[in-house]
């Protein structure tokens, strides 16, 4: 169990403060965030290469936060992997094991695990200049894991691979971690690798981790704007709250008028997923609807996305199935908003 | 002239005409320039004979002076090293009150006129510090007041060339190693230290290169005393001083033969190991 509390960290004029995590023993966790978050100087801060300002890191119950980086037992890759030139494939991954004092040649020996699981066997010769952005990722990763770590730390392990390569990668990682039963913590930008890889992920911005939680629930309810943006919400609307008899609240936005759980006051931002909206032909009669003018059919393989204009711009994704002949750029529709593919953003 | 260069290796020639003004003026002004060296060289060459050259090694002096040079220079190489490589680390890695001007005392005896040491060392040597290491059993006429010069004039180059070995090696490497279970001491050994190796060793022949043509030191602090503390240099001086010019010539091929295989393997060093460059 990894528990973080009420980490500080700084450097320059940049803070990480008041960091709050837990982390399950063999739970992949994605950290994500945009450039410039804090996310590599968190890592670095758990590593022990960035010193905490206040707040507290334990591993399985002992606190490590003032211990040097090689007492902590956590592995470390670094975005660029960090591989030594002057070694050879093998000698990199039997580095811990050479820095804890074993011999070259149990080291080498001991190696072999690590280098079959990531499948780096037939590369332990060679000089890690040569090597490919995949392969010198396998290489830091059965590097990081031969030092038999307590927690894997990975910095953007696959931003340097051409996208079909990133998901390749991303399952070896996931099969890897598995396989090892060790905690990781990954850190990247990109949604669709922590849809791959994540047990959970937290979203870091300017320096605070602002939610935590499966993709799905960050997904359906992200907390505020910017995590909706991180994780390319399409729908994000401001309206105008008014109190609703029902306990529920009316919120009017786009030139219409919908109902949204819970209660709400004043201005308000919301998000509605693309592929919980439904389109009727204009004038139906049902609930939650707001006429909208079809402005954009497009295919794209798993759905159609459709846009429409209604004083803000609304996206729906249908199934390739739910459209028939009827829907055509130009016209008007009813976009419903069923209560559950609706969210209120915090303020 | 084959065509352009990078860091990484040759790029293919850009469309358009090989010669132009900046290449042509470039290429010229460095053609000069080694014509110019080459006409020395030639000169001297063609002042003395081969007779001379093989002369010098029947003459008891000039040996004796071999011997100094080879044994006052491979101890001053050793102290170089000794205290560069870790010099050099410092400054390239810790940031501390004063840094810059460590940085730029360092840098002090490589823009000093070697002379100005030799009388340095002459006037410290009369205060009490100076009086003190005397009394310790230092001599001004010895191998260790050779020895002296020699590091005072080639420690710099070596400190400076370590923190520009050191400067090049990833610190993130460093900090890698640190977590794989290293202590600084071992993420120094293991990592830093054999990356930097290249650049040390370039930077130590450097010094060595040095310390074998350290003159005007010695002439003020040790003196010239011939079979005690000649060494190469002062053999050209004091030959040239007789009026044997050829023979201080002979001597001077010599140096200029290692020089010139000293500064050879530097660049096979720092070129990736490729002798010619191409």
């Amino acid at each position: 169990m990894i528990q973080v509390s009420h980490l500080s960290l700084r450097a320059g004029d940049f803070h990480v403060r008041e960091v709050n995590l837990e982390i399950a023993p063999q739970e992949y966790f994605v950290l994500l965030g945009p450039t410039g978050s804090g996310k590599t100087l968190l890592l670095k801060c758990l590593c022990g290469l960035v010193r905490a300002l206040s707040g507290t890191v334990r591993i399985n119950g002992q606190d490590v936060t003032h211990l040097e980086p090689r007492r902590r037992r956590i592995g470390y890759v670094p975005q660029d992997c960090g591989l030594f030139p002057h070694m050879d494939v093998a000698r990199n991954i039997a580095f811990p094991l050479r820095a804890r004092g074993s011999s070259q040649r149990d080291a080498l020996r001991q190696i072999m695990p690590f280098a079959e699981a990531l499948r780096v066997r037939g590369l332990l010769d060679r000089s890690p200049v040569g090597l490919s952005g995949g392969e010198r990722q396998k290489v830091a990763v059965a590097r990081a894991l031969a030092g038999r770590p307590d927690l894997l730390l990975l910095d953007e392990p696959v931003s340097a691979l051409d996208e079909p390569s990133r998901k390749e990668a991303c399952a070896e990682l996931r099969r890897v971690q598995r396989q090892f039963g060790i905690a990781t913590i990954h850190v990247c930008h990109s949604t669709e690798e922590a849809f791959t890889v994540s047990d959970r992920a937290g979203v870091l911005c300017g320096g605070r981790l602002v939610q935590a939680g499966t993709m799905e629930k960050l997904v359906r309810r992200p907390r505020n704007e910017t995590v909706a943006r991180l994780l390319h919400a399409e729908n994000i609307f401001s309206g105008r709250a008014a109190p609703s008899d029902d306990g529920a609240t009316l919120v009017s936005f786009a030139g219409g008028e919908i109902r949204v759980p819970g209660s709400h006051q004043g201005d308000l931002k919301l998000t509605a997923r693309p592929e919980a909206l439904r389109v009727l032909p204009d004038g139906a009669n049902a609930p939650n609807t707001v006429r909208a003018l079809l402005t954009r059919v497009d295919y794209r393989g798993s759905h159609w996305h459709l846009e429409f204009d209604a004083q803000a711009r609304i996206v729906v994704h249908l199934r390739p199935d739910m459209v028939g002949g009827g829907l055509a750029a130009g016209r008007h529709y009813a976009v419903q908003f069923p209560l559950d593919a609706v969210h209120v953003l915090e303020g | 002239m084959r065509h352009d260069r990078s860091p990484d290796g040759d790029l293919p020639p850009v469309a358009g005409p090989h010669l132009h003004v900046l290449s042509v003026v470039s290429m010229g002004l460095l053609a000069i320039f080694l014509a110019a060296v080459l006409a020395l060289v030639v000169a001297d060459v063609g002042y003395t004979d081969w007779e001379t050259v093989v002369g010098l090694f029947r003459s008891r002096e000039v040996m004796a002076a071999i011997r100094l040079t080879a044994v006052t220079s491979t101890l001053t190489l050793m102290l170089v090293v000794v205290f560069s490589v870790p010099a050099g680390y410092a400054l390239s890695r810790y940031r501390f009150p004063g840094h810059t001007l460590a940085d730029t005392v360092v840098d002090l005896p490589i823009v000093l006129p070697p002379v100005v040491i030799g009388v340095s060392l002459l006037v410290f040597f009369t205060t009490a510090p100076g009086r003190w290491i005397e009394g310790m059993g230092f001599r001004p006429h010895s191998v260790a007041a050779i020895v002296l010069c020699q590091f005072f004039v080639a420690a710099s180059y070596a400190i400076r060339s370590a923190k520009a070995a050191f400067d090049s090696v990833d610190r993130n490497l460093e900090h890698v190693a640190l977590t794989l279970g290293c202590t600084r001491a071992q993420a120094f050994r293991m990592v830093s230290l054999p990356i930097a190796r290249g650049g040390l060793i370039a930077g130590a022949i450097m010094a060595w290169a040095r310390a074998v043509g350290v003159f005007g030191p010695l002439m003020v602090f040790v003196g010239s005393i011939r079979m005690k503390t000649e060494v190469l240099p002062t053999t050209v001086y004091l030959e040239l001083t007789i009026g044997r010019i050829e023979v201080a010539l002979a001597v001077a091929l010599v140096m200029l033969a290692m020089a010139f295989i000293a500064l050879a393997f530097i660049h096979w060093l720092s070129s990736g190991r490729r002798w010619w460059g191409l």
